[in-house]
């Protein structure tokens, strides 16, 4: 088995990160992952947005069910009598 | 020459080769019924009776859902473990064994449902993935799955028995990441498959053989679902760990944290399985209190997902800073968006946070009354397996074809094309099915269209949803055929010595920050069972308790017309004895009131 890490290779080897794809070494210490906070927190903007959206959408058009369903099974009784 | 995997390991290159190429084939035939089956709900193109769109619907599933993910994982899993071990399988006899298993069960499965579009014989299995009782399948259709299911135990083996002779020759070692990823997904599989072992080794296999009367049809829903849920984690466990271990590689960068993702695989062992009763809220005969102890392990299963968004989207962050990304959101410029494997995983992780969503409100037992049984599920489903999985299986079948086959990969072009177009489609038909599901359209219903009624929509139409769903459906096959072209495409180019290198992402933080504790597999596979027995002891006992191991007295689908007969008569009765008891109420409440009421 030969190495696949002479430069002729490298060049051509499409999914490999190819030293001209690499413009810095960053290390554990100096990594400090504020893109990942700020996209995660905005998906967790969204997810509370859609959160409150729901209310309107799945409760606001429809009819009542279960518990609001028992106060118009007694009031349907009543009107019954 | 180069350094790729079927250098390294010639005879598991053809193992995993085989399982690819049985996948690709499942999907092949999944993708032709899925778009059958768009084209005739929406009403675009009814080639097909009505009737036969169940057994449509049950091929659709079943070839998707268990053969086409479950073969890609056998694949990837025997990559992972000779990969990360970097050793051979212990006997590869055995090997080809279990795949042989998988292949001959799967065939006898998909036989019985296909036999379904014929009258030429009596066999059929129309009874859809979940085959719930009283909808009955020939036997072979249940055997099949039984040595499908077997052969994955047997997968299980091998790969255990690869780390045990990996484990004596190393024993100060940690359990590299991606075979500890493969041990403890397997040890959940072990756990999970004993629920769906059950409802067919003890009851649906004899009662369709003839052999008992009778089924409880809640028992077995409640053993099918102890497994159905499960199932989808392993199907995105090997979506996951391609996200952990190959997406960092692929952005430039190495994964953020070894210990993270070691936490979130063995929170994965202990909380899949005692959360299926959250796919039952609407199933009488379980008590609320059940349900709600589901829905509360359901809720805890948010805390892996979320850590993998975090480690993974961190990963990427870190390739993209290496390549000379900056600022909060300028680093997402800095990727490499025009690679298919890169561009197809990070599409699939894009749609996985919106299935989030959509997952919580079906997690949600009150909010999931809305939803149950519309085709909100369905578009559900459609982002998490159909997108998340598939889409990820997909990209990184371009990495790993010319890994196992030694052939450069025929088009990296038609590769970037096809997943960003499976992407779009995905899109149009997963958000018009969200929309539909809230207009209380059904899903499982060849005809969703009724004399003398509308769905009404806040926004839009029916007719608009429809044509979305139609589009999305045509491009998703549009994609499938791209899809395939390259894999048959690549099968037909010659042997190339210019692959890239066998290997995998390295991290940032490493195993030896990772707690030791983390790698007791004994320890979180009792803690799995523990759990498991205290969320479903007593709701089988009391489904048992009402309903009878075998159940009471049950009428067999399809009904025959002297059935039918029977029960108009049943229901007429029932209807008389129903008004006559109503009347009686309203004249003692009526009574009651003037009583009450000066």
């Amino acid at each position: 088995m030969s190495h696949a890490t002479d430069e002729s290779t490298q060049i051509q080897d499409p999914d490999q990160p190819t030293d001209s794809d690499q413009v810095r070494e960053i290390g554990h210490d100096e990594f400090d992952p504020v893109g990942a906070l700020a996209l995660i927190g905005l998906y967790f903007l969204i997810l509370v947005f859609l959160w409150f959206f729901m209310y309107f959408v799945e409760f606001l058009g429809n009819d009542p069910t279960v518990v609001s369903g028992i106060v118009s099974v007694v009031t349907g009784g009543v009107g019954l009598a | 020459m180069s350094n790729a995997y079927i250098d390294q390991f010639p005879a598991e290159a053809k193992v995993i080769r085989a399982a690819f190429y049985s996948s690709f084939f499942a999907l092949a035939l999944g993708g032709v019924f899925g778009i059958i089956q768009t084209l005739h709900r929406t009403g675009y193109y009814r080639f097909i009776d009505s009737a036969d769109y169940y057994t449509v619907l049950t091929a659709h599933g079943v070839f998707l859902v268990i053969s086409f993910t479950i073969f890609f994982l056998v694949g990837i899993f025997t990559w992972a473990i000779t990969t990360s071990l970097d050793r051979g399988v212990e006997d590869l006899r055995f090997t080809w064994g279990w795949y042989g298993l998988m292949a001959v069960g799967i065939t006898l499965t998909g036989v019985a449902i296909l036999a379904g579009f014929t009258d030429a014989t009596d066999i059929s299995a129309s009874v859809l993935f979940t085959f719930y009782a009283p909808l009955q399948a020939h036997p072979l259709f249940y055997l099949g799955l039984v040595l499908f299911v077997v052969g994955t135990w047997f997968a299980g083996v091998d790969w255990f028995r690869s780390w045990w002779a990996w484990k004596a020759e190393n024993p100060d070692e940690r359990i590299p990441l991606p075979a500890f990823m493969v041990l403890t997904t397997m040890l959940m599989w072990y756990i999970a498959t004993l629920g769906v072992a059950a409802a067919i080794l003890l009851f649906l296999l004899p009662w369709s053989l003839g052999l008992i009367e009778s089924v409880n049809p809640l028992l077995t829903r409640t053993l099918f679902w102890f497994f159905g849920h499960p199932v989808v984690y392993f199907w995105l466990m090997p979506a996951y760990m391609m996200w952990y271990v190959l997406l960092p590689k692929i952005s430039g960068g190495k994964l953020f944290s070894d210990p993270l993702a070691r936490v979130v695989f063995v929170l994965f062992l202990i909380l899949s399985v005692p959360t299926g009763i959250h796919h039952q809220y609407l199933d009488p005969g379980i008590a609320e209190g059940f349900k709600f102890i589901a829905m509360t392990n359901t809720m805890f299963l948010l805390l892996p997902s979320l850590l993998t968004a975090f480690t993974v989207v961190a990963s990427m962050e870190h390739g993209a800073r290496q390549r000379g990304g900056e600022g909060y959101l300028g680093w997402l410029k800095a990727l490499p968006w025009r690679d298919p494997v890169f561009a197809g995983m990070a599409l699939a992780g894009l749609m996985f946070a919106a299935a989030g969503f959509s997952g919580m409100i079906n997690a949600g037992m009150n909010i999931n009354y809305l939803v149950h049984n519309t085709f909100w599920v369905v578009g559900h489903f459609h982002l998490t397996v159909g997108t998340a999985v598939a889409l990820t299986f997909m990209a990184v079948t371009y990495w790993f074809l010319p890994q196992v086959t030694g052939k450069q990969l025929w088009s990296r072009s038609v590769a970037l094309g096809q997943v960003v177009l499976w992407f779009v489609g995905m899109t149009f038909m997963s958000n018009a099915m969200h929309r539909g599901g809230l207009l209380g359209i059904p899903r499982r219903t060849a005809e969703p269209q009724y004399d003398g009624f509308e769905f009404e929509a806040a926004v839009g139409s029916v007719a608009e949803l429809d044509a979305q769903i139609a589009l999305g459906g045509v491009l998703l096959t549009l994609s499938l055929v791209l899809f395939f072209a390259n894999v048959v495409g690549t099968a037909l180019n010659g042997r190339s010595d210019d692959l890239p290198d066998n290997s995998y992402a390295g991290t940032l933080s490493g195993p030896e920050d990772a707690p030791q504790i983390l790698d007791n597999l004994k320890l979180w596979t009792a803690i799995a069972v523990v759990l498991v027995i205290f969320a479903y002891t007593f709701p089988l006992l009391s489904i048992i308790d009402r309903g009878g191991l075998f159940g009471p007295e049950l009428v067999e689908l399809p009904l025959s017309t002297l059935d039918l007969e029977s029960i108009s008569a049943l229901a007429l009765a029932v209807e008389q004895s129903t008004i006559a008891t109503l009347e009686t109420t309203a004249d003692t409440a009526t009574a009651v009131i003037a009583g009450v009421i000066p």
